[in-house]
């Protein structure tokens, strides 16, 4: 049983019950253990924007206190993954901000020692779990099962930090996929923007851009769209109605995280993976061929 | 402590003034310099695609000096930061890093932040997310609320007050 500080950051523990509750039914599954830390805040990445000292040191806070548990962090929300590991490229290689975040988090009895391994869902399953184990895991093949992935922004780029994934071409969640029996297809709108981040201050155009990826999407003909990010999955599938709203098109597309559909296949229980809190049409999803 | 006084500058705060004209001069020296205009970032832009951002216009007003200019337009809060300038310049110039430092500056600046991130970042203040738990609704229509999920409590900051007054800190020392 390998073990990992358990970060959830804001929006998956505050609204995307979905992935929280799907991580935890199938880490078990695959022989990890997660650990609850209390005293956690935001990530900071989303005050970027705002003041990016804070961005850094939220999340020089939050890497200091999983240090101190003495494991590697588990950190499944992209956009909280990529302000972790920046921030510990910028401490690593730049002593003045380093000291001047230590002098900070000393008030907080904290401190930033050493860098830690920070992991995504992503590279969890793919290169620590193994295909393997997840081949051997699977009780519902999802065979014919046409599946369009979409692995969210912050979770590819920028590579120069060091991302779980190719920055160009990325196929773990295709190989995590093929591994359950589905049929992941490569499409030419694979690595477009959600538009999450402007959902904050142009909402219309954030949904635009989800709306133009969906359409892209269904037109295809997929039978699923999986995703790994909270931030991400709230467009895709908590907002499809209003996407499609808002680029005059009937969206039906099942939407589903990454974890939901692994759980799935391991034969686990529609709610227990938090299915019924899907917005998307999750129950179109067929079980080995149509 | 209100949004203002995290985010407003008042005209005495010399320091802070000097610490953006540092900022900028750092951006224009050692980031523009190496850009070549070649428009790759622009030609992945996300937010090119749908309004009217070029980065490779950012960098080269930044060239100029046009920083006002940049400050007051709303073009700079139109970048979704997907990041792709970043990767793909082959100059390693970063326009997304440029647009965060302007919107930082804008804020510094006392200029109006827009759409809700007034909101995330009193959130933050008051409980460590940007967001308390929400009521969120199933398929069904029927409320869902975490403690109705059987999962573990919140994780957020527990001694409230050392963490608030640090962040209060940042906001002198913002830049
Ligand atoms: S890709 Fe780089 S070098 Fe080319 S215009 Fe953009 S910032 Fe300048
Ligand atoms: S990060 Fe912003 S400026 Fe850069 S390509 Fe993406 S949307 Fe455009």
């Amino acid at each position: 049983m390998k073990k990992y500080v358990f970060y959830p950051g804001c929006v998956m523990p505050t609204e995307q019950y979905a992935y929280e509750l799907s991580i935890r039914e199938i880490m078990p599954i695959l022989d990890i253990e997660l650990i609850d830390v209390k005293d956690f805040s935001c990530c900071g990445e989303p005050m970027k924007s705002v003041n990016q000292l804070m961005t850094i040191y939220l999340s020089a806070r939050n890497i200091s206190i999983a240090e101190k548990e003495g494991y590697d962090i588990f950190v499944p929300c992209p956009m909280c993954h990529l302000s972790l590991s920046e921030c510990q490229n910028i401490l690593e290689n730049n002593h003045e901000i380093n000291k001047k975040i230590n002098e900070m988090l000393s008030s907080e009895n904290l401190c930033y020692n050493k860098p830690i391994n920070i992991v995504n869902t992503v590279d969890l399953i793919h290169d620590i779990v193994g295909l393997d184990k997840i081949k051997k895991l699977v009780k519902n093949p999802l065979n014919k099962l046409k599946a369009a992935t979409h692995y969210g922004c912050h979770l590819i780029r920028p590579s120069e930090i060091g991302r779980p994934v190719d920055s160009e071409n990325p196929q773990k969640m295709e190989n995590i996929i093929k591994a359950i029996g589905a049929e992941p297809h490569d499409y030419s709108e694979k690595l477009d923007c959600c538009g999450a981040m402007i959902n904050t201050n142009l909402p219309e155009s954030a949904l635009t851009k989800t709306g133009q990826k969906l359409v892209a999407v269904q037109n295809y003909g997929f039978d699923v769209f999986v995703d790994v990010c909270p931030w991400c999955h709230r467009m895709f599938d908590s907002k499809q109605k209003k996407a499609g709203e808002t680029v005059a098109a009937k969206l039906d597309m099942p939407v589903v995280y990454l974890t939901q559909l692994l759980g799935l296949s391991f034969g686990i229980d529609r709610n227990k993976l938090g299915l019924n809190l899907n917005l998307s049409p999750v129950d179109k999803i067929k079980f080995g061929g149509k | 402590m209100s949004i203002i006084d995290l985010t407003s500058m008042g005209e005495p705060q010399k320091d802070i003034k000097n610490q953006i004209n540092n900022r900028l001069k750092k951006l224009q020296d050692e980031v523009s310099e190496f850009c070549y205009q070649c428009a790759k970032c622009t030609s992945g832009c996300e937010a090119h695609k749908l309004l009217e951002l070029e980065p490779h216009k950012i960098v080269a007003l930044l060239k100029r000096g046009l920083i006002d200019e940049m400050l007051n337009s709303d073009v700079i809060w139109t970048c979704m930061s997907c990041f792709k300038c970043r990767e793909r310049c082959p100059q390693k110039v970063a326009p997304v890093e440029i647009l965060f430092a302007l919107k930082n500056i804008a804020v510094a600046s006392g200029k109006p932040i827009p759409g809700k991130y007034s909101a995330m970042l009193q959130s933050i203040l008051s409980n460590g997310l940007i967001q308390d738990v929400q009521t969120i609704s199933d398929r069904n229509n029927q409320a869902i609320k975490r403690d109705k999920l059987n999962l573990p409590d919140l994780s957020k900051p527990v001694d409230t007050n050392k963490f608030q007054l640090v962040l209060s800190k940042l906001a002198i020392e913002k830049i």
